[in-house]
């Protein structure tokens, strides 16, 4: 049997190339061509004005004219599929039609997967390298000074860090995450594996909150002003309970006066993290009242920039995906920060829950030891975008 | 439970689109009322085929089942030509 043979050279888009059109080309507009079930699960989401259309690969089996008459006229379509194939054969198809199109190379997974690398501060103290998975709308951090290498928030592909450390010739010297994470499998045990490096959380997150158990995996537990050393860098693990009650902040100072704060799932640039996840929405929200109004106060002044796990939106991250924030700006965008009584909040807080994702229950379970998946196991657990904030 | 069936289509290893579009070539040359069994290894086949199913005029999905083959999974799918 002959399958269609191809004759036109159709353009493949790499993953960093579509997170670069997506940062910079409005004009961008994208053809899903999977089921109508994928899609609605997930999709490639870019800034508040990207065109997407979803048409299924079989529509334009069954009904070639009537699946181009919905595509923009004159404008180059971006196909995109699972894995890659029907992309092309549509990319193809459209392309011996006259309409200008490409698709994207390995499909949504490779853009499930795909991380950017970039320094976001560089100081003669040292170094803050932004490691993100847009897709996913992840973000962590490797703070570099003299010599001496940590990470925050590693996520699950561990190659990225190992590489952003050996390039600075530096010695990796602890692996932070902020909490225990539901949405994404943290990096950070298996990075402890390989580097010998010690794995810190707090101790309350070691308890997986729907189960009762305990972790199985090795950590070194965080109190809250404990004081840690990178090269020339000062970083204080500060407690920010709520959305987790192991949940802390970083706060990082260098000799120039400047400071950060790593809120992990604390605050968000326009949001803050659920206080859900763990099944006590209602028990945890005065404790995330009490972390917001109270406690973070303490640990910021105007200028302070704000460094959360995740954002929400493309936007969020400005022109070049910077996805940081100083503090007095940020009170004035980030709604959910605005004054509110503790009824207030509690009616804001429980009137804003998104959905709350069945696989969120087992990530945790991975995440402190208590589950193994494999690879394939592994991607299919963190498809999709991660719902770790409030709906705004 | 087995189905009966006129012919097979093996579009094992084959990824999407090739599934779908082979056996939409093969269920075009059977007669009308004939069924098509189709034994694929892409998982994605199950939602796609569910899709098509109700897109295609002349297709329709009997059933769907799953097997083992030397311990890669099998998505089996029936298509009945209708027209």
């Amino acid at each position: 049997m002959t399958i269609t043979e191809t004759t036109i050279a159709v353009p493949a888009l790499q993953a960093a190339e579509l997170y670069e059109r997506l940062l910079h080309d409005p004009t961008l507009f994208i053809l899903d061509v999977r089921n109508p079930d994928d899609f609605r699960r997930w999709r490639v989401e870019g800034r508040a004005g990207l065109e997407s259309l979803n048409i299924p690969y079989y529509e334009f089996l069954e009904d070639e004219d009537g699946a181009i008459a919905r595509l923009p006229r004159g404008r180059e379509v971006l196909v995109v599929c699972a894995k890659e194939g029907s992309s092309q054969y549509i990319a193809e198809l459209l392309q011996q039609r006259g309409n200008k199109a490409a698709y994207l190379q390995g499909g949504i997974m490779s853009w499930g997967n795909y991380y950017h690398v970039r320094p976001i501060v560089t100081t003669a103290d040292g170094q803050l390298v932004q490691v993100a998975r847009p897709a996913r709308g992840d973000v962590s951090f490797v703070i570099i000074s003299a010599g001496q290498a940590t990470i925050i928030d590693p996520l699950r592909h561990t190659s990225h860090y190992l590489e952003i450390v050996r390039e600075a010739g530096a010695t990796l010297t602890a692996i932070f995450d902020t909490h225990v994470h539901a949405d994404h499998i943290s990096g950070g045990p298996a990075l402890a594996q390989a580097t010998g490096a010690p794995y810190y959380v707090h101790a309350y997150d070691a308890i997986h909150p729907i189960d009762m158990l305990p972790a199985r995996i090795a950590y070194t537990t965080l109190e809250d002003g404990q004081v840690f050393r990178i090269g020339q860098l000062t970083l204080t693990a500060l407690w920010f309970p709520g959305h987790t009650l192991g949940q802390m902040n970083f706060r990082l100072t260098a000799p120039d006066g400047a400071s950060y704060l790593f809120t992990g799932d604390g605050i968000f640039l326009r949001s803050f993290g659920r206080p859900d996840l763990g099944g006590k929405g209602e028990t945890w929200t005065p404790l995330l009242y009490e972390s917001i109004y109270q406690r973070l106060p303490r640990y910021v002044d105007d200028t302070t920039l704000i460094l959360p796990a995740h954002f929400s939106d493309l936007d969020e991250g400005g022109a070049d995906g910077r996805f940081a924030m100083p503090y007095s700006a940020l009170l004035q965008t980030n709604d959910g920060l605005a004054p509110r009584t503790l009824a207030q909040f509690t009616t804001y807080v429980l009137g804003n829950l998104p959905v709350f994702p069945p696989q969120y229950v087992e990530i945790k379970r991975v995440n402190i030891g208590l589950a193994t998946p494999d690879e394939a196991q592994a991607d299919e657990l963190e498809l999709g975008k991660n719902i770790c904030a409030l709906s705004h | 439970m087995d189905t009966a069936y006129d012919q097979t289509l093996d579009v094992k290893g084959a990824k999407c689109p090739l599934p779908l579009v082979k056996s939409r070539k093969a269920i075009g040359e059977l007669a009308v009322g004939q069924v098509l069994r189709v034994v694929a290894t892409d998982r994605g086949s199950v939602a796609d085929f569910q899709g098509w199913a109700k897109t295609a005029k002349n297709v329709e999905l009997i059933s769907q089942e799953t097997g083992q083959e030397a311990g890669q999974d099998l998505y089996i799918h029936y298509l009945r030509r209708t027209s």
